[in-house]
């Protein structure tokens, strides 16, 4: 069979379709989940990604959409229980493997297992935070936000000249609710820490308006523990009017709204290919980058009766994305360059025992060189957030979901909640947009 | 392909996989519930166990308990509050209140009273005999024995992180609040610090 060099050359191109459909990037795989998303389905997304499985090595990515898929069914303890899995993972896997990173110098940077960016490890505990909050168990939201703690800091340690090394809604979020246990000056740590992590995401990564929520809760804070100095200075930089930073008084609440919005960027590969002239052999180098999805929605009013509230941004997630990707890309390339030497060697070492053998590792290397596609795809764009304080009471509650120029494009239905008095409620709504575009 | 097996990364590799294969298949050894394993530095029984009984012994050995008997001629009754997880972990508190409990129960200097929990259903249980049980053993309501102290706390961490090595620090705290006039009676603390070093490297 092999006699003919026609019938060689199409056996081979045989060959290698079927190997490319065999290992079709992780993002890929991820639309008929987002297909069911778009239709607000999560139950089928969560039907449709149960029946897809994972493959070993990406388990986590599998929990981390699971755990997703099932807060946006309202099955908080469901979700909680799942990111305990997914933390399990972390924790064992977190350590450099010997054989995967020498798998990853012959094969694909895909070959490692999965342990998440360090954005998608801390979201793993503000989601884990949420779910309890939403089942009302601060103190079980509070052993989160204390594990936050401990993974920013780790993150501080092994990166401390990083602006990615710190997370403003993780931070923000800590403080709302040591705030609500009574931990004040916790509370005021945790704002200030914050409020810090925004300026420096803005001065060093992507422009950002710091939550105007966020600096009346400095505020309020700093005033109630005392540190009047802090708070004479912080005013002047808000210019903020003393009347606005007033405690909540007796007989209120107030709803948290937290919009999960959109979905975050994917990440595609973007391949090279070249001929070797001299030796007439393929070279290929993959990287990944981020592509952004498309999104009408950004931001909402939130409705309470006559009392209505509109969001602020609280988390780029796809703007840490993109920075978090650039950061890596050096040593991504790095790596990707010194596979296309490794496996451009092995083949000519292979081609030099026998022809046949040559060609053959050269398409192996070839064919199975991809970029590493892998991300958490069922976290949002954005977080958004809306405050609304009330008298304690019970409410019907919509959302009015705003295109860029503030124009409502759609109107949800939240359901009536209880609010009590002096308490938080907090609330969370995920937003999907239809996305036109195949991959 | 052939080719591949024969140079040395390629027989590294089925090396490798042969190793894999070696170490398939579920393990299961029974333990004795008194042995001390420590998997992950976490929380665990032991920990639960040991504080629990310590604690409870430190606190049924204080002058309070001697003062009390002297001066109202009884045992107090003492009923388990709340016991906070302000931890790093999600710790089950459940079952360190149950350590608690059993300590005190067995100890057999003190009174123990059911817990808010406990009672819902011991009361609904005199109510249905109220109703349907024989008059010679029916239980009359407004009998229970109130509580002289309640017994509140905390589990507290403190972690310190240097690249792969944790410093756990538990701290449990304990307070006996007398219901009478809200004296505390007995502070009782018990620390226990972990060193957790997590491998750099795995195969």
């Amino acid at each position: 069979m092999w006699h003919h060099p026609a019938s060689f050359f199409t056996g081979w191109l045989l060959i290698c379709g079927l190997l490319l459909q065999g290992c079709a990037s992780y993002s890929h795989s991820f639309y008929p989940i987002e297909q069911k998303l778009s239709r607000q389905d999560p139950a089928g997304a969560l039907l449709e990604l149960e029946k897809q499985g994972y493959a070993s090595g990406d388990q986590l990515l599998y929990l981390f959409n699971k755990a997703m898929l099932q807060r946006m069914q309202a099955d908080f303890a469901g979700s909680n229980q799942t990111l305990e899995k997914a933390k399990r993972i972390i924790q064992r896997y977190a350590a450099t493997s010997i054989t995967e990173e020498s798998a990853a110098f012959m094969v694909n940077d895909a070959t490692r297992t999965y342990i998440g960016t360090p954005l998608e490890q801390v979201m793993l505990h503000v989601y884990a935070a949420l779910n309890y909050l939403e089942l009302g168990d601060h103190d079980a939201a509070r052993v989160e936000i204390l594990q936050v703690d401990v993974r920013l800091r780790q993150l501080m340690s092994d990166a401390p000249n990083s602006a990615l090394s710190v997370d403003p809604f993780a931070r923000y979020l800590a403080g709302m609710i040591f705030e609500d246990l009574g931990e004040y000056s916790d509370a005021m740590i945790a704002y200030r820490k914050a409020y810090q992590a925004y300026q420096l995401h803005n001065s060093k990564l992507y422009a950002l308006a710091i939550p105007p929520a966020l600096k009346r809760d400095l505020l309020r804070m700093a005033r109630r523990v005392g540190l009047w100095d802090e708070y004479r200075k912080l005013r002047q930089r808000f210019a903020i009017a003393e009347e606005e930073i007033t405690a909540a008084p007796a007989g209120e609440g107030e709803i948290v709204l937290i919009l999960h919005n959109g979905l975050a960027p994917l990440k595609r590969e973007h391949d090279v290919a070249v001929v070797d002239p001299g030796s007439g052999r393929l070279i290929r180098v993959s990287l990944p980058y981020y592509q952004d999805r498309s999104n009408r929605v950004r931001g909402a009013r939130l409705i309470a009766g006559k009392a209505s509230q509109t969001t602020e941004t609280v988390e780029h997630i796809d703007a840490i994305d993109h920075k978090t990707l650039e950061a890596y890309m050096p040593a991504i390339t790095a790596r990707a360059i010194a596979r296309a030497v490794v496996k451009y060697n092995m083949a000519r070492e292979a081609g030099k025992q026998d022809q046949l053998a040559g060609v053959l590792v050269n398409i192996a290397g070839f064919v199975v060189e991809r970029a590493d596609t892998r991300s958490w795809l069922t976290l949002p764009a954005k977080i958004q957030m809306a405050r609304l304080r009330l008298k304690a009471g019970r409410y019907n509650l919509s959302l009015e979901l705003l295109d860029a120029s503030g124009r409502p494009v759609r109107s949800v239905k939240l359901g009536e909640i209880d609010l009590p008095k002096g308490k938080r409620r907090y609330i969370s709504y995920h937003y999907i947009p239809p996305y036109a575009q195949r991959y | 392909m052939m080719q591949l097996t024969q140079t040395l990364p390629g027989k590294a590799l089925f090396a490798f996989l042969l190793l894999l294969l070696g170490g398939c298949g579920t393990q299961v050894t029974r333990v004795d519930v008194e042995e001390t394993h420590d998997l992950s530095g976490a929380w665990n029984d032991t920990d639960s166990r040991l504080v629990s009984r310590e604690m409870i012994r430190d606190m049924l050995g204080r002058n309070w308990l001697s003062d009390y008997i002297n001066k109202h001629q009884r045992q107090p009754a003492v009923i388990v509050g709340t016991i906070r997880n302000l931890s790093h972990e999600h710790i089950n508190v459940e079952t360190f209140i149950n350590d608690i409990e059993r300590e005190v129960i067995n100890s057999g200097r003190v009174i123990f009273v059911a817990s808010r929990n406990q009672r819902g259903e011991v009361r609904s249980e005199r109510k249905d005999q109220d109703t349907h049980a024989r008059e010679d053993t029916r239980k009359p309501m407004g009998q229970e024995l109130g509580a002289d102290f309640i017994l509140k706390g905390s589990i507290n961490t403190i972690i310190d992180v240097e690249g792969k090595t944790q410093l756990r620090y538990y701290q449990v705290d304990l307070n006996l609040i007398s219901l009478t006039d809200n004296r505390i009676v007995w502070i009782g603390s018990k620390k226990i610090k972990k060193l957790v070093k997590n491998s750099k490297l795995r195969l």
